[in-house]
């Protein structure tokens, strides 16, 4: 045997004896026929109504495992109940992880609760994709955040500060817009929208000249309508869950505001004006940022539509069967982290994994209004919508902004 | 700002009406066993929900799904003091308490469990409609809240003091046992006044359904308001319930408006730890054992 063939066989070994353990070593959650998902949401409690945020995600995986799944892995949800309650979620996050041994936690609505776990996801090295607004999950410089990104957790679509940045643009393009009203939760959620609104209202030539809480279970907006009232604003910035935001518009009514209300994306916008229950409160006045290239129940969006409808049981859609915007809002997540998974190929790793996140780059998904975008400093995919509201007939109109229609 | 008074002063009258009613309710079965039923707000909550079903799901009109509402809470309360308070009416009062509350959340949580993922809105008897008088709006629905407020007032007044049950009632309010030794089935009047506070309750409970989108949780929101409402009033006194009601309503939208959005919440919580530090009988409290 030659000096060279010892040496390369030494090396051969020496490769070997390092790689084995490497090869033995299985990702947590992967197996060579599935991947595990942790769905972390609120399936009971009274935050339950954004459960669809998460069973628009699953809807989708469901239809991919349906076609094949991605390189051969099917996609094995388990679902985990965070009930929005920072305790339940920690629990329910680290049953997921440590229990189930899920790859990555998708979904988790309920900004309190993400960022409850998040200590324990950057710990474990958990890849995390969430639709909890408050900017401090995963924002970096530019997007809320003050630092880089966590490495493994990303949105692909908007957070509070995009969507925050998005309404005041909105209101700013409304004619002669000056003085703008607040009303806003006393909490990190409310803030990560309000906040970056503020900044580009004031940078605008415009004033927020009433920032005034309304807190959380609240069944009257008297005090704030009419303090608003007394303000003599052009419009107001409802930074609220859908519940009081539905008290807000009611009593913007009925204490005729006749000011345009843009609410934040905590509340489904068909459920909002359902709840509302009269045109005039909404007919003309109330928007919402709108995360879809059209509106909801438009013919280039059945496909989703179908989806959802096959893929959802009775139990997970709601009661009339027909899937309100939530449902795709999830769904939008669904597709960018489906997109990941290809991208990353047979041989997943969490490092992969994000890696091949990091490359979507301007990603149509088909669905959304903005195209996603994930670069190594910028975890957040979607920095910009469109805006939904009702004509003076109830009409769904899309908005590209104010007063101007879509279509 | 102060040209916002008059219109806080009727929005506050309104709203208090409701908390009025939800007050009078549990001053009723308080009178009967001097208990606060605080899972009182639960039951509110449920009639809520059962006249929707009664009206969508059973397609009824509303008023005969509101009889029906009301009739079931009756049967609810009248076998809630049967078969849960009056096995430990002698018990010691903290159970009787938790017995309360126990049942509350046992309904709560069975409501959440067919409606925990949607909100609902109740069905109305009539359109929304506002009405303005010199600038201050006044709603349909505030109308109708102190219309029906003011008759039960008028109609509990009438049983509890003009009518050989009123004096009953009174009898067993003022030492239960003096009304069993001369021969009043005290049970079964009992029963018979939580059935009657619980239909109050249900009444009250249709109103919120007017202004609210129902969620399970909504009780506990009408607990507190009808709880300080009764404190201010004084524990026993139905005028004092509503004089109560009508005060909490009141100052939630003055502090709200003129000093912080925060009193909205709060102010119930102030009245109640103020009225209990320095006048704990209440407005126009009675001196009876207070049983919680």
């Amino acid at each position: 045997m030659s000096k060279f063939d010892s040496r390369l066989r030494a090396a051969l070994v020496a490769f070997l004896v390092a790689a084995l353990p490497a090869a033995g070593a299985q990702e947590r959650g992967v197996t060579d026929t599935s991947i595990k998902i942790g769905a972390l949401g609120p399936f009971t409690g009274k935050a339950a109504l954004f459960n669809p945020l998460n069973y628009g995600s699953i809807a989708y995986m469901r239809y991919v495992n349906d076609m094949g799944g991605v390189w051969g892995r099917k996609f094995d949800i388990v679902l985990g109940d965070s009930a929005c309650a920072e305790a339940k979620g920690i629990a329910a996050a680290k049953k997921l992880i440590f229990d189930d041994q899920a790859f990555m936690i998708l979904g988790n609505p309920c900004s309190g609760v993400a960022m409850a776990i998040k200590p324990t996801l950057i710990q474990e090295n958990v890849v995390w994709s969430g639709v909890s607004a408050n900017p401090r999950i995963d924002g970096s410089v530019g997007s809320g955040g003050d630092g880089p990104p966590p490495k493994y957790m990303f949105h692909t679509t908007p957070n509070g500060y995009f969507s925050g940045l998005t309404m005041g643009k909105f209101m700013m393009t409304k004619p002669g817009a000056k003085r703008i009203a607040f009303v806003a939760h006393t909490n990190d959620w409310a803030r990560g929208y309000c906040d970056p609104a503020k900044e580009y209202i004031e940078a605008n030539g415009g004033e927020v000249v009433l920032d005034t809480a309304m807190e959380r279970g609240s069944t009257d907006a008297t005090a704030q309508v009419l303090q608003i009232k007394a303000q003599n604003v052009d419009g107001i910035l409802g930074c609220l869950y859908q519940p009081e935001l539905v008290v807000l518009l009611k009593d913007a009514h009925k204490y005729q505001l006749g000011v345009p209300v843009i609410g934040a994306l905590g509340a489904d916008f068909g459920q909002t004006v359902q709840q509302v229950g009269n045109p005039d409160a909404v007919n003309g006045v109330f928007f919402q940022g709108h995360l879809y290239k059209d509106k909801i129940g438009a013919p280039s969006l059945e496909w989703a539509r179908q989806i959802l409808v096959k893929y959802l049981t009775k139990d997970e859609l709601p009661s009339d069967g027909e899937p309100t915007h939530f449902y795709y809002f999830g769904m939008f997540n669904g597709i960018g982290v489906v997109e990941g998974f290809r991208r990353a190929g047979r041989e997943l790793t969490r490092d992969t994994y994000i890696k091949a996140v990091e490359t979507l780059n301007d990603f149509d998904t088909n669905l959304g209004a903005g195209r996603v975008t994930i670069t190594a400093d910028q975890h957040i995919g979607v920095s910009n919508m469109f805006f939904n509201g009702l004509d003076e007939k109830g009409n769904e109109v899309i908005f590209t902004a104010y007063g101007k229609p879509l279509h | 700002m102060l040209a916002l008074l008059p219109q806080l002063l009727v929005s506050g009258i309104a709203i208090g009406m409701l908390y009025a009613l939800i007050a009078l309710s549990m001053t009723i079965l308080y009178r009967a066993t001097t208990v606060v039923n605080f899972g009182h707000g639960d039951l509110v909550m449920v009639a809520a929900y059962l006249l929707t079903i009664f009206a969508v799901n059973a397609t009824l009109p509303f008023v005969p799904a509101l009889l029906l509402s009301v009739a079931v809470l009756f049967a609810f309360g009248f076998l809630l003091h049967r078969a849960f308070i009056w096995p430990i009416i002698r018990g010691p009062h903290l159970s009787l308490a938790m017995m309360a509350i126990a049942v509350g959340y046992s309904v709560r949580g069975l409501v959440r469990l067919e409606y925990g993922q949607e909100a609902v809105r109740m069905p109305r008897p009539f359109a929304e409609k506002i009405f303005f008088v010199n600038n201050v709006v006044i709603t349909l629905d505030e109308i109708a809240f102190c219309v029906v407020v003011l008759v039960m007032l008028v109609a509990s007044y009438v049983v509890f003091s003009k009518t050989r049950f009123g004096r009953i009632v009174q009898a067993m309010f003022q030492t239960q046992r003096g009304a069993s030794l001369v021969g009043i089935n005290v049970m079964q009047y009992n029963n018979v006044i939580w059935g009657v506070g619980c239909a109050l309750g249900a009444l009250g409970g249709v109103l919120l359904g007017l202004i609210l989108i129902l969620d399970p949780d909504v009780g506990a929101w009408t607990l507190l308001r009808g709880f300080a409402a009764m404190t201010l009033g004084g524990f026993g006194s139905l005028h004092g319930a509503v004089v109560g009601g009508l005060l909490i309503g009141v100052l939630e939208k003055v502090l709200g408006t003129y000093v912080s959005t925060a009193f909205i919440d709060i102010t119930c919580y102030l009245v109640i730890i103020v009225v209990l530090l320095i006048r704990p009988r209440g407005l126009f409290g009675q001196h009876a054992t207070l049983r919680v």
